[in-house]
């Protein structure tokens, strides 16, 4: 029995676990005319790079894909704010006759003059890779002349998914990495695949630097150019979005024998087990002693509410569709600790492995869906008796226009998640939306006099009986 | 006047695409298509998603590597094909991308191929215009889009006796739900294209459809060729467009005006109303003109001087300077990301002496702004960070609002819509003085406390 049914080439893309249905396909192009609520190349790549603070981000292509992303995340800064300007070429139909190098390179003049970065990440878009233009060796040669950093990421919009994009942005940061030198003082991590969206990484750093680790660099989020060259230095890589930077930690255990651990800093179990990750990676009776400590002390803190929090949601149904699987992992757990139960669970670019964690997490009757669109989704809300959907801006009104509530948990969110104060948000959150008397509003108005009279005497009135709509 | 760099910095236009959209999404039972990358139909749904706060569906043919070396016609059909299958659409507006332009793809052939190959199809009117994003900005987009449907879909037969009303910029759907309720109230047998009213605000229902409901029925846009003349509201600065088409094409006359915002150009806008249809303009109106010119006066002396920046859209950012010099404010800087000379010309008559810009971005306009004392910044949000540099308070007023609620429900046009853009010039400018005003006493506690 099929789930949900609208488009054909769809039907191995949804299961429900414990219907025996093979492994989930995944990991392939999207299906034409179904509305994706994947972005493109071009997208991965800019929401991995673009949180570093002081870097000039230029954008090689027609002004859209330059508007469209301009200061539209919500990475904050703790200082420089470079990054919450948008640069594009603006290439114009001459460019793309001719060629857009000429420009690029003295666009790439013009602004390291009056900007003065310390770096310089070159986006190539869709018509870029059409057109040819060489970008490798335009930014080589702008590199040499104006003595920075300038990088070229690779991420022409059709040559794949977002993991592409990420891929294009590693590359770009592992480029960086190692080109300055730098001894920590003692213990010390780099943690990969955060973004500090809505300051996560304030109410996360400071644990480890309470046990006694340096963090020398956070990838991206709150990230100088500085901290990211000197990243190579660290001990230990903590990897919390997975899907965007295990590549990047790959490469960097390969060239500089830097070990890397999978962590997350959602939800009070997460995060606790991220703190203990690093004392176990580091074997310092001390530190592990100052985990414990730390552990305690902010459990005990945000307990109470947590549990009060539980109390109004338990018993409710969650469905969840992220853009990569960590963060749905993660809240699968985050459910199970306030009582709710999952029903959909879905992502925008899993690969088979993570589909398998899924699967091994969620519970029989739980539908797994990859690359949903917008028809299925709402289908699945209404199939699955969802009370709540976390996902995206683009998701949050379709659930709005199904009753149903929302928590927003994407780049967008101006909340801060992360640690044990974002999990006690989070939490708040998710009851508040819940538990809104809006959705006990009556859509429909009870008419006393249309009962009693009927409409027929409704016509009959002049249209000066009849009271103006209020306007705004 | 021209863009003096060759980077743009923070863009005070978006790609053309977006502007075919607008358009789409005010035709009845019609679903967009981007033909392109997926990335294009995304971004564009999320940043009319964070503006309209409405579920934004648009469809793409999702081109990949293979597409782009290979041609997209594969993509397009299937895209069709599955847009027709999920949506049942009554009408699909094909847009092309930049990526689709670049490599080529022929698309009303391909669409021919698709309706011989797909009987079934038969039903659906697939319309389609070519938007890249390299060529020009959202707002000739959104001039094209509306020319492409009438082209392909005005048809002559019997006289309608009715007038064509086309709106002309993108406004909001509190705005044309105006210009409706002005038309009914006038009496007027009309066309109104096209009409985002409730598309791009609909009620909450028991039900909802995957198409939301409203938007000009596609047989009135195939009468258009039919209407006794065409007005099209904010259409002053504009190189030819739909009602240009339907009077070369079908002799329908045509007029064009500013949106209807001040005194002036409301006048001017309710004179051709007037004059298209041989009656007076409602009592009702009269009394709103009164309470604007009341209004007005009651305002006088606090806008006095006031030294702005208006930024944007041609035809809204033309409109509301000629509102600020009948108020006697001093627009200093008259911008647009658009690279339209007509705007340019037109905003030095209205305006003379301050400084015109067109295809400018953000970095220029700060520029400028920097030893010219504004006080009042008005355009869309991506204007707050300059606001916040020079500590200028903003009034949102078009596309795009992400960073406050109401961009629905924003009424701007009419004698109404301009009492409401003065009221809320007012206070915006209040609410700074006092943020002001408390600042400096806090300061000179602060200092005394030391």
């Amino acid at each position: 029995m099929s789930i949900v049914k609208i488009f054909e080439g769809r039907e191995g893309h949804i299961s429900c676990k414990g219907e025996d249905a093979g492994p989930l396909a995944c990991n392939s192009e999207s299906l034409a005319g179904a509305v994706s609520q994947r972005a493109c190349v071009y997208s991965g790549a800019r929401v991995v790079l673009n949180p570093i603070t002081d870097a000039l981000h230029l954008v090689h292509g027609p002004i859209g894909c330059a508007s469209y992303t301009w200061d539209i995340r919500g990475s904050t800064s703790s200082g420089p704010d470079l990054y919450r300007s948008s640069f594009s070429t603006d290439m114009k139909e001459l460019d793309v006759v001719f060629g857009g190098e000429k420009k690029l390179a003295a666009c790439l003049h013009e602004l390291a003059e009056e900007y003065h970065p310390p770096a310089i990440f070159v986006y190539s878009t869709c018509i870029v890779g059409i057109i040819g233009d060489d970008l490798t060796s335009v930014c080589r040669k702008a590199s040499r002349d104006l003595g920075i950093p300038v990088l070229p990421v690779k991420s022409e919009g059709f040559r794949g998914n977002k993991n592409e994009g990420y891929k294009a942005a590693c590359n770009a940061l592992a480029a960086l990495i190692g080109s300055a030198d730098y001894v920590p003082q003692g213990p010390s991590i780099n943690i990969l695949g955060e973004y500090n969206v809505a300051d996560d990484l304030s109410y996360v750093k400071p644990f480890f630097q309470e046990m006694g680790i340096e963090v020398v660099a956070t990838l991206t989020g709150d990230a100088r150019v500085r901290e990211i060259q000197r990243a190579h230095a660290a001990h230990l890589n903590l990897v919390q979005c997975s899907g965007s930077m295990t590549y990047l930690a790959k490469k960097m255990e390969e060239k500089y024998g830097t070990p890397y651990k999978r962590v997350s800093f959602f939800g009070v179990e997460d995060m606790s087990n991220a703190l203990r990750t690093a004392a176990d990676f580091f074997a310092l009776p001390q530190m592990r002693e100052r985990a414990e400590q730390v552990i305690h002390r902010e459990k005990s803190r945000v307990m109470p509410f947590l549990q009060a929090c539980r109390d109004s949601v338990a018993g409710r149904k969650a469905a969840i569709y992220m853009g990569g699987a960590a963060k749905a992992v993660s809240l699968v757990r985050a459910f199970q600790d306030l009582g709710m139960e999952v029903v959909i669970i879905g992502t925008q670019t899993g690969s088979r492995d993570d589909y398998q964690n899924i699967a091994y997490i969620v519970k029989d009757g739980t539908v797994i869906i990859d690359d949903a669109n917008p028809l299925e989704l709402s289908q699945l809300l209404v199939r699955q008796k969802a009370d709540l959907l976390v996902a995206g801006v683009k998701e949050r009104f379709l659930a709005y226009k199904m009753k149903i509530a929302f928590c927003d948990f994407n780049h967008d969110r101006t909340v801060n998640f992360e640690g044990y104060d974002g999990m006690m948000n989070f939490a708040r959150e998710v009851s508040v939306s819940i538990n809104s008397p809006v959705w006990q509003l009556p859509l429909n108005r009870e008419s006393g006099i249309s009962s009693r009279i009927g409409l027929e005497c409704l016509k009959e009135m002049s249209s000066d009986d009849i009271p103006e709509p209020c306007h705004s | 006047m021209i863009s003096r760099s060759l980077a743009t910095v923070n863009p005070c236009s978006m790609c053309m695409p977006m502007g075919s959209v607008l358009v789409f999404r005010g035709i009845e039972g019609c679903m967009p298509l981007f033909h392109g990358s997926q990335g294009c139909s995304t971004y564009m749904r999320l940043y009319l998603a964070h503006h309209f706060r409405e579920p934004i569906d648009i469809a793409s043919t999702a081109l990949s590597e293979r597409g782009a070396v290979y041609g997209g016609a594969e993509n397009l059909k299937q895209g069709l094909r599955n847009v027709i299958n999920g949506y049942h659409p009554k009408v699909i507006g094909i847009a092309t991308t930049c990526l689709a332009e670049t490599i080529g793809d022929d698309v009303p052939q391909i669409v021919r191929e698709f309706k011989a190959e797909n009987p079934s199809a038969r039903d659906v009117t697939i319309i389609s215009v070519s938007t890249p994003s390299y060529a020009a900005s959202h707002e000739v987009g959104y001039r094209v889009s509306l020319k492409g449907l009438v082209q392909s879909l005005a048809k002559r037969s019997e006289p309608n006796g009715r007038i064509n009303v086309l709106v002309g910029s993108i406004v909001s759907p509190a705005d044309v739900r105006f210009l409706r309720r002005l038309l009914d109230d006038w009496g007027l047998g009309y066309i109104l294209m096209p009409d985002i009213s409730e598309t791009l605000d609909a009620p909450l229902r028991s039900e909802s459809s995957a198409i939301p409901e409203g938007g000009t029925p596609l047989v009135d846009v195939m009468d258009t060729a039919n209407s006794m003349a065409t007005l099209t509201i904010g259409g002053s600065v504009q190189e030819p467009g739909a009602g240009d088409y339907l009077k070369d094409e079908f002799g329908v006359a045509h007029t064009a005006t500013p949106l209807p915002i001040g005194l002036e150009f409301n006048d001017r806008l309710m004179a051709s109303l007037e004059e298209l249809c041989g009656l007076p303009m409602p009592q009702r109106y009269e009394r709103e003109r009164g309470r604007l010119l009341d209004s007005m006066v009651d305002a006088h002396k606090l806008l006095a001087e006031v030294k702005t920046t208006v930024y944007g859209d041609t035809e809204m950012v033309l409109s509301i300077t000629r509102f600020m010099t009948e108020l006697g404010m001093r627009p200093q800087i008259v911008a647009t990301g658009a690279a339209n000379s007509a705007f340019a010309e037109k905003a030095s008559e209205i305006a003379p002496g301050c400084k015109v810009m067109i295809g400018a971005d953000f970095s220029e306009i700060a520029e400028e702004a920097s030893n010219r004392d504004i006080e009042l910044m008005v355009g869309p949000f991506t204007g707050r960070g300059l606001a916040k540099r020079f500590r200028v308070p903003l009034m949102r007023v078009g596309l795009p609002n992400h960073d406050r609620y109401g961009a629905s429900h924003q009424l701007l046009l009419g004698y109404e819509g301009s009492i409401y853009l003065l009221d809320s010039i007012c206070n915006i400018l209040l609410d700074s003085k006092e943020m002001e005003q408390h600042e400096r006493a806090r300061n000179k506690k602060e200092t005394a406390s030391i």
